[in-house]
């Protein structure tokens, strides 16, 4: 359990500015991300649709309250969620021989490919992190 | 308690993110509805160039002749059997700068783009492209190969027929 104030924010900081980039990389071209969910070949259409449109804002909120300090538990549980999905979606991708670009950083994205699931892997490890750092000072909504 | 409080909290972060990301794109959801992106996720309005098209089209451009079909699968299903004639340009994001640089074909050329069925990807995906190079007719064969070969049109198969036989530039 990391106790380090210092450790915790600059987990929360790093992680926090990933999904804020990632997340705003999306939101400035809908339709592009929706296309490379698609390129998945996994989801209905529809559902690809309303994942290109939420999933962005999802990510930002998230970044957005890890480097606040509000609601870091709750962050970082949805994030290792999300996080967790896109490792499995990588994954069943690979398996599936589909050659695409993961969608994930917008115009920077990667191949799907193993380097990608080392670097969803190091994200898992940092909001594992966060999520089982012991948060002290003021006592905040999600401490025990 | 806490559990009460970690969904609260989930769903109001959940809940603002769907507010905001409908919300904000309430003309996308529109056109969604109207049928724009059943095919693929392009924008009409910006890939004016980028038409799908159904097998009887695709058969039609096919007889008269003049149209170039471009399959964007892999060399391996391209070797294993395509559109009489067509040329391969297997499409991966990574090598879009390779594909580029051996392909010169008429700007006004009529391309007709296809891979596997439905739900591939590739065709779309250079469809864009060669719009962003300044193609401007541009048809995708949204039944893809399947189509073609279950309807019985005339195929092909076995030695792969490099694209540089149709590069003008060399």
């Amino acid at each position: 359990m990391i106790r380090n104030k210092i450790i915790q924010l600059g987990l929360r900081l790093v992680l926090g500015g990933v999904f804020i980039w990632t997340g705003l990389m999306k939101i400035m071209d809908p339709l592009e991300f929706a296309q490379s969910i698609a390129n998945y070949r996994t989801f209905p259409r529809l559902l690809v649709f309303l994942l290109a449109l939420i999933l962005p804002w999802i990510e930002l909120i998230c970044g957005a309250c890890l480097i606040l300090g509000v609601f870091q538990k709750t962050s970082a549980v949805i994030l290792s969620g999300l996080l967790v999905s896109f490792l499995i979606l990588i994954i069943i991708t690979i398996f599936r021989g589909i050659d695409i670009d993961c969608g994930c950083f917008g115009t920077f994205s990667r191949k799907v490919d193993f380097r990608l699931i080392l670097t969803d892997a190091v994200l898992l490890l940092l909001a594992l992190s966060i999520l089982f750092s012991k948060i002290s000072g003021k006592p905040k909504l999600e401490q025990s | 308690m806490l559990k009460k409080k970690f969904w609260l909290q989930t769903a109001l972060i959940i809940g603002l993110s769907t507010l905001i990301g409908l919300g904000s794109h309430l003309g996308l959801i529109k056109r969604y509805f109207a049928g724009e992106f059943q095919r693929s996720f392009l924008s009409w309005e910006e890939y004016t160039s980028i038409t799908f098209i159904t097998l009887g089209e695709a058969e039609d451009y096919f007889l008269q002749g003049g149209a170039i079909f471009i399959d964007s699968r892999s060399q391996d299903e391209f070797k294993a059997g395509r559109i009489l004639g067509a040329i391969n340009i297997p499409f991966k994001d990574r090598e879009k700068e390779l594909a580029l640089k051996k392909i010169n074909f008429s700007q006004d050329a009529t391309l007709v783009i296809y891979c596997d069925a439905h739900e591939c990807q590739s065709s779309v995906n250079l469809a864009k492209l060669l719009h962003e190079e300044g193609y401007q007719v541009i048809k995708v064969l949204y039944g893809g190969w399947l189509e073609w070969v279950n309807a019985g049109l005339p195929t092909e198969e076995g030695k792969k027929i490099e694209i540089e036989q149709y590069d003008d530039s060399q």
